[in-house]
């Protein structure tokens, strides 16, 4: 099917009111997880497996001098023990970049790094055989500091030197733009390493096939990289491995990168090996130990602006403190500082953002993606501006924001007014001014709680732009009954992602969502659709199923209009039927039409493609288009401060946010929320602590998560629509974006309660006790 | 790491020659009797998945923190009905226990109120949480059948969900507090 034919396609769509796109419409697989019923990895054992953990490495850097498994072979239970040199295929786990071996082979780099695998009957066997295991290992210096880790006399953790990306933006004149601002300011910010956690913990279920294949059923996000690695590591030919996602407990990025490659890498090896079915799972503080974590980011920014509050110039120096691999930290910092000036314009701009190799645990996707901790230097760097040029800081940011016609950072020229729009509502529904005037006379009355309000703006560049290959592959096919079914490699781990998917095919076949059925990701039923992750799966994949949906009715066009006696463009597919448009009564059910369609030896088996357009910017200035189109956003937050304890309670968020097209309305709405409280956890608690590259914060005890008490009681929420170029019915990326304000904006919420910007999250008591006193305001009853 | 996995070990080992003499155990489950022979140190949860093969009931942690593993259970502390983390008990404990897991929520095809609720109201993303959170709803239920808002937020504090925010799960139970009310039958 030719372009032409699917613009017009979707040009018929947009241009008629919907039928299910935008309606509520219940989650296509929710049913089953109310009911319980065998999902996850763990639910599928078919048989008694073989249990697989690994031992590993107690040290950050560290020499490995020898290894001595006998003891451990001769534990009861103990089947199998698997150093790199048992790897039959390439020692290779690194997601994007092989510079991270499965298990080490003379060095390790961090904290519960790999070094062996331990294969039992069961787990107490597997534990007493990894507790019997010893390694001899050399400590070797190590360095946990980015900027430390630049130093030319640092230790070097890879061959190529710790620095693995250094992103510029070079626009304008950044030093004429300092000299002609009135007021000038500089801060540095800080936030720590933070855990993704999933509640389902990483998993993986391997068994042989009587053919040889492994199969490998998981928890992850993306199946085709954990299959070439897997492929990779067993050296087989890539048609004895076939990797099955299995409902996924959460996702969040981590389940994106390394872990999910290297617990299907395990079992997979147990199952080679033993010719057995074999599981390998995490602990909780295990898998905190290795999971990617969100990556720590020390930003400096400088901003000059007019006594008027016109900002005039910025400069920008990010580190990002990445673990020993590279995993997605190079792309990280591209995102990061790309978005280092907050969707403001500015004439002005200088950024070098650096992405630095340290021996701290593993660092790399997270829900985000860069953008929150950019966003936080961004927004409270423009709160701080406007109290020094004393404006109020909405106005402040409505007389900078990015409006059409407005060049962002990158001097990529922004076309909608999406930006607009959500300030302009947050501002309304918020009440800011009158809110902001209520807390103010309540901090008044000078007693145990101060009370304030915060916001931020937000742009997001949407989907993978710079960081790969944008395209996506849906497969439907649809059975006698009229049943469609809808299989894609593109993963379900909670978003609701693949019912906006079976939404846009019900929409364009004229179908009740309920005859969508998602079939499972597999790689042998699918072809790479690409990862699932930049919150790409609505906006590229939806188009990737729009183009589906289109090559079957090129299908079944034909034969209706032949039948109906109409011509094909008169077609109207509508409540399960497809009609005359005009003349309702001339209509056959698309169960029948399907049924002929079939009868008359038909394939009713499509598979939909989409790929955006490349983007494009230099390298050395960083200007030019790194992404195909923009979400946009806002969010207040009002918060109290408890003067004596130092605790923060979120009392109120108002989100508005730029979806372009709100396909599956309840689904964005409970994301929304979700990522609301996620990033309220980012702002309040979360914060993953290393002791010289050691982690102390491991496990729920150490690492708090929000629960339902620490949540505010309300989220008021209302959408924009200001269509996208390239998303399905312009729709624009969401899954991650709710998570990107709320540390700004309940940031600075808390300095508009207690008159300072702390620069540093999270803002967990300690810290705001610290301010409170220096500022001499803690209560004292 | 090593380290942790010893002192797992040996809390594990520390109680008794290996092999453990196996204990026999009888529990009624979604109202059916099994009675196996169970070790002493098997701990509730895996009884139920794993030798039951009731899957429904999962397992977020490692330290009885997260909820996910939530049942209903009666007769260990008494006659009352109460919503219990299973990972907190041995399997043994639970010899001459009542227990209700998600899988015995739905009754001759319909769905249980809070399983309604909770689908309506989109309170699950990866529903990982779900089957716990729904049967903390229920024990929080049994104890406070007409709760506000902010009482439903303290009685299910126990349990984490990371992708839904608690928003729509605090609808659905209030939701479902309803219709149990109405319907004068909890379960
Ligand atoms: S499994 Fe986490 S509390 Fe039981
Ligand atoms: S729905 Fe995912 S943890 Fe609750």
């Amino acid at each position: 099917m030719d372009e032409e034919t699917i613009k017009r396609f979707e040009q018929i769509l947009k241009a008629r009111e919907f039928y299910v796109v935008g309606k509520k419409v219940a989650r296509v697989d929710a049913l089953d997880a109310v009911l319980g019923r065998p999902m996850y990895t763990t639910d599928l054992l078919t048989s008694k497996a073989l249990y697989v953990r690994a031992v590993r490495s107690p040290h950050p850097h560290a020499l490995i001098r020898s290894i001595d498994s006998s003891a451990t072979r001769s534990v009861r239970g103990v089947v199998d023990v698997i150093t790199h040199r048992e790897i039959p295929g390439v020692n290779d786990a690194g997601s994007l970049t092989s510079d991270r071996p499965l298990l080490a082979v003379d060095r390790v780099r961090h904290y519960g790094e790999a070094v062996a695998l331990v294969v039992g009957e069961d787990e107490v066997s597997v534990d007493e055989g990894i507790a019997a295991f010893r390694v001899e290992y050399e400590p070797l210096p190590a360095v946990f500091d980015p900027v430390e880790a630049l130093k030319p006399d640092a230790p070097r953790i890879q061959e190529q030197g710790n620095l693995i990306n250094h992103v510029k933006i070079r626009k304008g004149n950044v030093e004429e733009g300092f000299s002609a601002s009135d007021v000038v300011i500089r801060n540095e910010y800080r936030t720590p390493f933070m855990d993704g956690v999933p509640m389902e913990i990483e998993v993986a279920y391997a068994y042989p096939e009587p053919d040889g294949t492994i199969t490998c059923i998981a928890s992850m996000q993306n199946p085709f990289d954990v299959y070439n690695k897997v492929t990779k590591v067993l050296g087989l030919p890539p048609e004895k491995v076939r990797v099955i996602q299995a409902a996924t407990g959460g996702g969040f990025g981590p389940k994106s990168d390394e872990s999910p490659i290297d617990v299907a890498a395990y079992a997979a090896l147990a199952a080679y090996r033993n010719r057995r079915p074999a599981l390998a799972t995490f602990t909780r503080e295990e898998a905190m130990a290795v999971q990617t974590k969100r990556h720590s980011f020390r930003i400096v920014n400088e901003t000059g602006a007019t006594s008027d509050g016109r900002l005039l110039a910025w400069r920008s120096t990010l580190y990002l403190t990445n673990g020993p691999y590279y995993s997605k930290g190079h792309l990280v910092i591209q995102r990061a500082t790309f978005h280092c000036t907050g969707p403001y314009e500015v004439p002005n701009v200088w950024a070098d953002g650096y992405a630095v190799l340290t021996n701290n645990t593993l660092a790399g996707s997270t829900r985000g993606f860069g953008a929150p901790e950019a966003h936080f230097a961004a927004e409270v760097q423009m709160d701080v501006l406007a109290e020094k040029l004393g404006m109020d800081p909405l106005e402040l940011r409505m007389k900078n924001m990015l409006r059409p016609g407005s060049l962002t950072a990158t001097s990529q020229r922004i076309d909608d007014d999406g930006l607009v729009r959500c300030v302009e509502a947050a501002a309304r529904l918020s009440r800011w001014t009158e809110r902001r005037r209520e807390h103010e006379q309540f901090n008044r009355a000078n007693g145990r709680y101060r009370r304030g309000i915060g916001i931020a703006l937000l742009y997001h560049g949407n989907t993978l732009g710079p960081e790969g290959e944008d395209y996506a592959v849906v497969h439907l096919s649809v059975d006698e009954r009229g049943k469609v079914k809808l299989q894609t490699g593109l993963t379900e781990y909670g978003t609701g992602a693949l019912t906006s998917l079976a939404i846009l095919v019900a929409e364009a076949l004229g179908i009740d969502v309920r005859d969508v059925e998602l079939l499972r990701p597999d790689t042998r039923a699918v072809r790479n659709p690409g990862p699932t992750v930049a919150s790409r799966t609505t906006v590229i994949g939806g188009r990737a199923a729009l183009d589906a949906a289109a090559k079957l009715r090129a299908i079944l066009d034909p034969i209706a209009a032949e039948l109906l006696g109409c011509r094909q463009d008169e077609l109207v597919y509508r409540d399960g039927k497809v009609m005359v448009a005009g003349d309702p009564n001339r209509s056959i059910s698309f169960r029948e039409l399907v049924r002929r369609a079939i009868g008359m030896g038909l394939e009713l088996k499509v598979e939909g493609f989409y790929k955006a357009p490349d983007t494009k910017w230099d390298k050395e200035t960083g200007q030019g288009a790194p992404y195909n189109q923009y979400t946009f956003g806002a969010l207040v937050s009002e918060v109290e401060v408890d003067l004596l304890t130092g605790a923060v309670r979120v009392l109120r968020m108002t989100a508005v946010y730029d979806v372009g097209k709100a396909i599956n309305p309840l689904g964005l709405k409970a994301l929304i929320e979700g990522g609301s409280i996620m990033g309220l956890g980012h702002a309040l608690t979360e914060e993953f602590l290393l002791s010289d590259g050691v982690p102390v914060t491991l496990g729920f005890q150490g690492y708090s998560i929000p629960t339902s008490v620490e949540s505010p009681f309300e989220i008021v929420q209302e959408v924009v629509e200001s269509e996208g170029k390239i998303g399905a019915l312009g729709a624009k990326a969401m899954g991650e974006i709710p998570v990107v304000l709320p540390m700004a904006s309940i940031a600075n919420a808390v300095a508009h309660a207690i008159g300072y910007h702390i620069k540093e999250t999270p803002l967990k008591p300690s810290r705001i006790l610290e301010a409170l006193e220096e500022l001499g305001i803690a209560y004292r009853p | 790491m090593a380290r942790r996995a010893a002192v797992r070990t040996v809390q594990r080992r520390a109680r008794g020659p290996v092999p453990q003499a196996k204990v026999p155990i009888r529990v009624k489950i979604n109202g059916v009797e099994y009675s196996h022979e169970v070790e002493p140190r098997l701990l509730l949860v895996h009884y139920i998945r794993d030798v039951v093969g009731l899957t429904g009931t999962h397992i977020g942690c490692d330290t009885s923190n997260c909820g996910a593993c939530t049942v209903l259970m009666k007769g260990t502390w008494g006659n009352e009905w109460r919503a219990v983390k299973s990972c907190t008990l041995y399997a043994v404990q639970a010899d001459g226990a009542e227990i209700i897991t998600i899988e015995g929520l739905a009754k001759n095809g319909e769905l249980h109120p809070l399983q309604k609720a909770f689908w309506e109201h989109h309170a699950l993303q990866c529903g990982y949480c779900t089957p716990g959170m729904i049967l903390a709803a229920l024990g929080f239920l049994k104890l406070n059948p007409n709760p506000t808002r902010e009482e439903i937020r303290k009685g299910i504090s126990g349990n984490l969900c990371r992708c839904t925010g608690y928003v729509n799960i605090v609808k659905a139970i209030e939701a479902a507090a309803k219709e149990i009310r109405e319907k004068g039958s909890w379960i």
